[in-house]
């Protein structure tokens, strides 16, 4: 526990250590994104409340130096709740490239993305939520990474969750055969406080494919989730992607992916594009169907959209986006999230008492500058 | 005096002989020789090259920047732009593989995506990224003879080989009759719709063998756009690591 509380202080010391030996000509970059955004929240009646975001995000890019690489990036912005400039160190990291492993020593990304919209079995449920990353990806952690051929690895982490006193690891191994990408990994989630109540230990298996069948990309992924004393969950997910060309050479292209799961995880997994509660009278299973529609208007502009539907219920939270490449480093995007369904459905309005009350819809508005 | 007569007239005969035999070696090169010749020229073992892609469209545009290594089979690309900066791609054969820098995470790109525009630009990762020798791919004929750009042409038909993956059907090639370096290239689909035109503006000697080093991707199915593709530094038949071409150098 004395590693886990001086963590970070101990990678900024080995860091500061590295840095003062590399040689002053080493040439050291800073770059980033600057996003400013006017967000509107509209709630079930109709009313709307809008806040302005600002955020920046700001890389340290410093060259690697005799098989070591440094990464420091750090997330202001602008905390809704508080209405304060808040900060979260995406990454503050050493990596070192031993012969055979690579060893990742700090605050770091890990996410085991595999190109679906929702994973279920990620190192973190929630890490990557519709193509959107979330913090729930930055983890204090040291990686050990095995590689055994160009596509073939075997990587173990060791992570330390702010919410608890253990550690919390996994074990993940990927390799292709035939043109499939295959990976095979397993977590064990550590007992978790979180607003006053337990989140007792848990564990998962997890299996994801992803490859081709003749012009259609094709995914899937199976998770197999269990705890001490308690019922066990076999999620599932299957999906695929596909590109239509038109005459005057536009493009649309088609994602489509269904997720299988006891609604206990659900929440998790759905992130930030799911603020409600899970209502008591759905049944354990919930069969989620996501879509994607993205069309290249011309090579700077695209609109897209985005569907999230629940089988069990019918309700669906439909999210449509615009993006405009204004210049070289300006960038301009509009985006929506409008939310049907009956009363207490996963995606409508809650009447439950207690329950926390979903938005009927939201629009953004934001400019990104990079530099 | 007949005897000098005689002799000049042999002379002349002989030499008419030999250059008619010279005039004909060039003119009966084969389709075959004259893309090995621009094979030669063009693909080589190994590679490291620094690029710009400027992409317009109208009265815009934006530049991408990029370093790339290459060899005979993969290739790998990283981009140096503000806006990519850190993104990845790796190229084994047919599969593509993308590494995300702020996610720090690998994806394998689907099949279909390979003839899409990369990073926004009218050239297709196929086209960025493909290694392979034309003459694997396509048979090729002489079609014709044209000067462009000031410069005498040989123009080639080449038609996908049975069995073979290409982005283009057919490719009609303007290639140097000196430097045998292609000039201008308009890309087919099988339904006979042109798709691009690729034109060379500036070509240099470099290491022994003519680069092009400027070259413009017109996607013909769009109005208005184009890629120009500008190499700034280019060195060949280095010395590259062979895991410079596995999924863990994207990391």
């Amino acid at each position: 526990m004395i590693m886990k509380k001086y963590f970070n202080i101990i990678i900024l010391f080995v860091i500061f250590f590295l840095l003062s030996a590399i040689s002053i000509s080493a040439k050291i970059d800073i770059g980033g994104e600057l996003t400013a955004s006017l967000i509107n929240i509209i709630d079930n009646e109709g009313n709307i409340s809008a806040y302005p975001q600002v955020s920046l995000d700001l890389e340290l890019y410093i060259p690697p130096f005799d098989n070591n690489q440094i990464k420091s990036a750090v997330y202001l912005y602008t905390n809704p709740t508080t209405a304060q400039l808040d900060f979260m160190f995406k990454k503050l990291y050493l990596k070192h490239k031993f012969e055979k492993l690579h060893l990742t020593l700090g605050r770091q990304p890990i996410s085991w993305s595999f190109g679906s919209m929702l994973n279920p079995v990620d190192f973190t449920l929630g890490a990557m939520v519709m193509d959107e990353e979330t913090g729930a990806k930055y983890q204090n952690a040291i990686e050990a990474y095995i590689p055994l051929n160009w596509n073939t690895s075997i990587s173990a982490i060791a992570a330390f969750p702010e919410a608890s006193q253990d550690i919390k690891w996994g074990l993940r191994g990927r390799t292709m055969i035939e043109g499939y990408d295959l990976t095979l990994n397993y977590v064990r989630e550590p007992e978790i406080y979180f607003m006053g109540t337990i989140i007792p230990a848990s564990q998962r298996i997890g299996f994801t494919v992803k490859g081709d069948l003749g012009p259609i990309g094709v995914y899937g992924a199976l998770g197999y989730y269990f705890k001490e004393n308690d019922d066990s969950d076999l999620a599932y997910l299957i999906g695929g992607d596909y590109s239509y060309f038109f005459e005057a050479g536009n493009k649309i292209y088609f994602q489509l992916e269904y997720l299988s799961m006891k609604k206990e995880n659900l929440s998790s997994i759905l992130g930030p594009f799911f603020a409600g509660n899970i209502p008591n009278n759905l049944n354990e299973n919930i069969g989620l169907i996501l879509g994607m529609a993205n069309y290249e208007i011309d090579e700077f502009s695209q609109v897209n959209l985005m569907t999230i539907s629940s089988v069990n219920d019918g309700s669906i939270i439909i999210i449509p986006g615009y993006r405009n490449q204004l210049s070289n480093n300006l960038s301009l995007d509009l985006s929506a999230a409008i939310y049907f369904g009956k009363e207490d459905s996963l995606f409508g309005p809650t009447v439950s008492e207690g329950a926390q009350p979903k938005p009927k819809g939201m629009i953004s508005v934001g400019l990104t500058y990079s530099f | 005096m007949k005897k000098i007569k005689g002799f000049l007239l042999i002379g002349i005969i002989i030499s008419i002989l030999i250059t008619s035999l010279i005039i004909t070696t060039a003119v009966e090169m084969t389709a075959e020789e004259i893309i090995n010749k621009r094979d030669n020229n063009e693909y080589f073992d190994t590679a490291q090259m620094e690029a710009e892609m400027i992409i317009v469209s109208g009265n815009r545009k934006i530049i991408k920047t990029m370093v790339a290594l290459t060899d005979k089979k993969n290739s790998f690309v990283e981009f140096t732009n503000p806006q990519d900066r850190g993104t990845k791609f790796l190229k084994r054969e047919d599969d593509l593989w993308m590494f995300f820098p702020d996610a720090e995470e690998i994806i394998k790109i689907s099949g279909h995506m390979l003839n899409q525009g990369m990073m926004g630009s009218d050239f297709s990762y196929q086209d960025v990224m493909e290694a392979d020798k034309l003459t694997d791919l396509y048979d090729f004929k002489i079609i014709g003879e044209e000067e462009f750009e000031g410069r005498p042409c040989y123009i080639l038909e080449g038609i996908a080989r049975e069995g073979v993956k290409v982005s283009y059907y057919r490719r009609v090639s303007w290639i140097d009759k000196e430097r045998f370096i292609g000039l201008k290239e308009e890309l087919y689909a099988e339904s006979g719709r042109v798709l691009k035109e690729t034109r060379v503006n500036e070509v240099q000697e470099i290491e022994g063998r003519w680069v092009p080093i400027n070259s413009v991707m017109e996607n013909k199915l769009r109005k208005d756009t184009y890629t120009e593709f500008i190499i700034t530094l280019i060195k060949f038949n280095l010395e590259i690591p062979e895991e410079t071409f596995s999924l863990q150098n994207l990391r």
